[in-house]
């Protein structure tokens, strides 16, 4: 941790460092000092280079090809031709309510997987943390098993869980608290939820481990010596100093799961569609590109505003935590 | 972020001169194909200078095959299995066969609009227009096929589009409703679908253009000119429709069958390979004669209008048409092949139930799937997408 911290402050700006913590570099006789932090840029330069050069080959140019696809009309003629850029794709939206309608509806699945997934994974976190002891890193790995199973598996495995003559309704039937099965477990929107927080569980533990990993139990005792009681160390002491890996596994799920196609085409039944499988859709069963591309960049539109929201709330909540 | 700062603007630059290279490479190799028109291949009967790249010198392709090289096929999961192509692989043993994948028609023709760079390419009844207005496919020399004759004119006519043959008809079936019939009586129509009875029972394809057609046959709409009105009448009733419908199926294996065998669905849309499989099994399921007729979908294959292999290619699909590769696709697939000794020589009672060979009237009560209009594609798929979005 010390070590990445280092480099941290290395890596930063000048200007922006706090005057008090000016590096000893900056003291050191002028030609010294300045060789030293170009050795330093030159070796970030070439260490940013084969990230960058991947980013902007495969996510920005992309990205501007699906921007630029979205303005044209439709696919007819060679792909790359020059075409007469028009909104028209971006009108029909407007008037097309059931799409921005499932946009919204998709951003509330997102939410309460998101919640769900977090409130979840809290407990699990704190477990590891502080109860796991030395076992710790056995139970980390355990908790991460599941990801050596294909994400596609685990989803189908659920239908046999939820499945009419599933484990849940067979199990129910045999001891007679039903007697037709639950249709509702699948194929529903309820099963896409239930999925999706399983499946991101493990994801969200991650981030509030790392910060709860930073409290210092001397923090504990130091509370306990002031006399509070557990519940106040909880929610004075260890709950807000872990509000920034909560806030980050909240977005971490949040963000994909507003574009999620895959467990909602597996599970997700004639009326658990989320505007994910609309974008599949125009892409896979559709041929129109032109129009999948123009509802990938509104949600990617939307997606930003929230992922802009999580940066400021991050931001601040480190803030004060210092 | 500071770094980033730091940095020189190379990378501003550099990632456009990366997008500039990608962009100016691109065109170059996607408009190929309209660079000379798409018949260009076939219609130089030697057609020795469109395959300059096989190792073997084509010089008079049909007089000497050529038995080394290597062929790549844009298919569906389920069609490399060698048993698919058994007369090629035995008779060509040399000749390296690659298959990628597409995971439906449109994604298919996606996939060959981005400039797919495999030989041969296989789309289904209702999706070839296209490829031949976009100078994606090459006309067949049809003269070098010797299994040819054995295909019915109905199938080669699939296969012909603005008067040429630009397509290798391959697999067929029909389309029409499979029930349990455990729980279902009888079916004698496609508006079975919407029959509130089968409440959580019934499965519908997951497609735009499927769905107009049947709510074309119940109606009797023409197909081929659903105007407007008709649409948004289609798309109310499919919206209708779906609280009653368990879910879309998208795969035929793995999933539709899937859904009927574990009793999850009573009634769906189905092809007659799931109903085949399935009945083969023992599960107690119907394939309906509804009265306003079945529908029937064609496989076939196109060569790409840019492949190197021309001569290789038409081998290939010379073999497709063999017997063994038939009978193994008949009898692994349920699919029907469009080698009409195949077919006549079917003995086993279930395919014979499968394909309602015992009918002979069944194929003139049948409806063979129209190709679409690039608006029609548009228009009905975006449909689609309303219904499911509007749940």
């Amino acid at each position: 941790m010390g070590r990445g911290e280092g480099f941290a402050v290395a890596q930063s700006d000048p200007a922006a460092r706090p005057a008090g913590t000016a590096t000893t570099a900056d003291h050191r006789p002028g030609a010294a000092g300045r060789g030293s932090s170009d050795g330093r840029r030159a070796l970030f330069a070439w260490l940013l280079t084969p990230p960058v050069v991947f980013l902007a080959l495969f996510l920005i140019a992309p990205l501007l090809l699906m921007g630029a696809l979205s303005l044209r009309e439709d696919l007819s003629g060679p792909l790359l031709q020059p075409w007469a850029p028009t909104l028209e794709h971006y009108v029909d939206l407007v008037e097309t309510p059931s799409f921005l309608r499932l946009l919204g509806t998709s951003i509330g699945i997102a939410v309460i997987v998101a919640a769900l997934a977090t409130l979840l994974a809290y407990p699990l976190a704190y477990f590891l943390r502080f109860r796991a002891g030395n076992r710790a890193a056995l139970y980390l790995l355990l908790l991460l098993v599941p990801f050596w199973t294909s994400y596609l598996l685990r989803v189908v495995a659920w239908r046999l869980m939820l499945g009419s003559e599933g484990v849940v309704n067979s199990f129910l039937m045999s001891t007679g608290l039903i007697s037709e099965p639950i249709s509702e477990l699948i194929y529903s929107r309820t099963a896409v939820v239930i999925t999706l927080v399983y499946v991101w569980i493990p994801f969200a533990a991650l981030p509030i481990l790392a910060a709860l990993q930073r409290v210092d139990p001397a923090l504990h005792e130091a509370a306990g010596d002031l006399y509070a009681r557990p519940r106040e160390q909880f929610f004075r002491v260890t709950l807000p100093l872990s509000l920034p890996g909560i806030l980050i596994a909240f977005f971490m799920v949040f963000i994909p799961t507003v574009g999620e196609y895959v467990t909602p085409l597996l599970v997700g039944g004639s009326g658990g569609s989320m505007y994910g499988n609309i974008i599949n859709d125009f892409f896979t069963r559709a041929a129109n590109w032109p129009f999948g591309s123009m509802l990938s960049m509104v949600m990617l539109a939307t997606t930003l505003i929230f992922t802009a929201i999580a940066v400021k709330l991050i931001n601040v909540r480190r803030f004060l935590a210092q | 972020m500071s770094v980033i700062h730091a940095l020189p603007r190379t990378w501003a630059v550099l990632s456009a001169v990366a997008i500039l290279i990608a962009a100016c490479a691109a065109p170059a190799a996607t408009t190929r194909p309209s660079a000379g028109p798409p018949t260009a291949a076939p219609a130089t009967t030697g057609s020795a200078t469109d395959a300059p790249a096989t190792d073997a010198p084509a010089t008079d392709a049909p007089a000497s095959p050529i038995t080394t090289g290597s062929l790549s096929v844009l298919d569906w999961s389920g069609y490399e299995d060698p048993l698919y192509w058994a007369d090629f692989q035995t008779k060509y043993p040399d000749v390296d066969v690659n298959f990628s994948f597409g995971i439906s028609d449109a994604d298919i023709y996606g996939k060959m609009k981005a400039g797919d760079q495999s030989d041969l390419f296989h789309p289904y009844t209702g999706w070839l227009q296209f490829y031949v207005d976009e100078g994606l496919v090459s006309e067949i020399d049809t003269s070098r096929l010797s299994n040819w004759d054995s295909v019915p004119d109905s199938f080669k006519q699939v296969g012909m589009l603005n008067g040429k043959q630009y397509f290798v008809p391959f697999d067929w079936g029909f389309t029409s409703i499979m029930y349990r019939t455990d729980h279902v009586a009888s079916v004698d129509s496609w508006s079975v679908l919407f029959d509130e009875q089968y409440d959580d029972h019934i499965s519908m394809w997951d497609d735009g253009p499927g769905a107009v057609t049947v709510s074309s046959y119940i109606h009797g709409y023409d197909e081929t000119a659903v105007t407007d009105e008709q649409l948004t009448d289609i798309q109310a009733e499919w919206t209708a429709q779906a609280p009653l419908n368990r879910t879309y199926w998208t795969a035929e294996y793995g999933e539709l069958d899937e859904l009927v065998r574990s009793d999850e669905v009573w009634v769906a849309y189905s092809w007659q390979g799931a109903y085949a499989t399935l009945l083969g099994e023992g599960v107690p399921v119907a394939y309906a004669d509804p009265q306003e007729g079945r529908n029937s979908w064609v496989g076939v294959y196109g060569i790409n209008a840019n492949s190197p292999n021309y001569d290789l290619a038409l081998q290939f699909l010379d073999e497709k048409l063999g017997a063994v590769t038939g009978n193994n696709l008949v009898s692994n697939f349920y699919y029907g092949h469009t080698n009409g000794d195949v077919m006549a020589g079917i003995t086993d009672p279930t395919l014979i139930e499968a394909f309602s060979i015992d009918d002979p009237t069944v194929l003139d009560r049948t409806n063979f799937t129209p190709n679409l209009t690039a608006e029609q594609r548009d228009d009905w798929t975006a449909m689609w997408a309303e219904v499911k979005a509007s749940q």
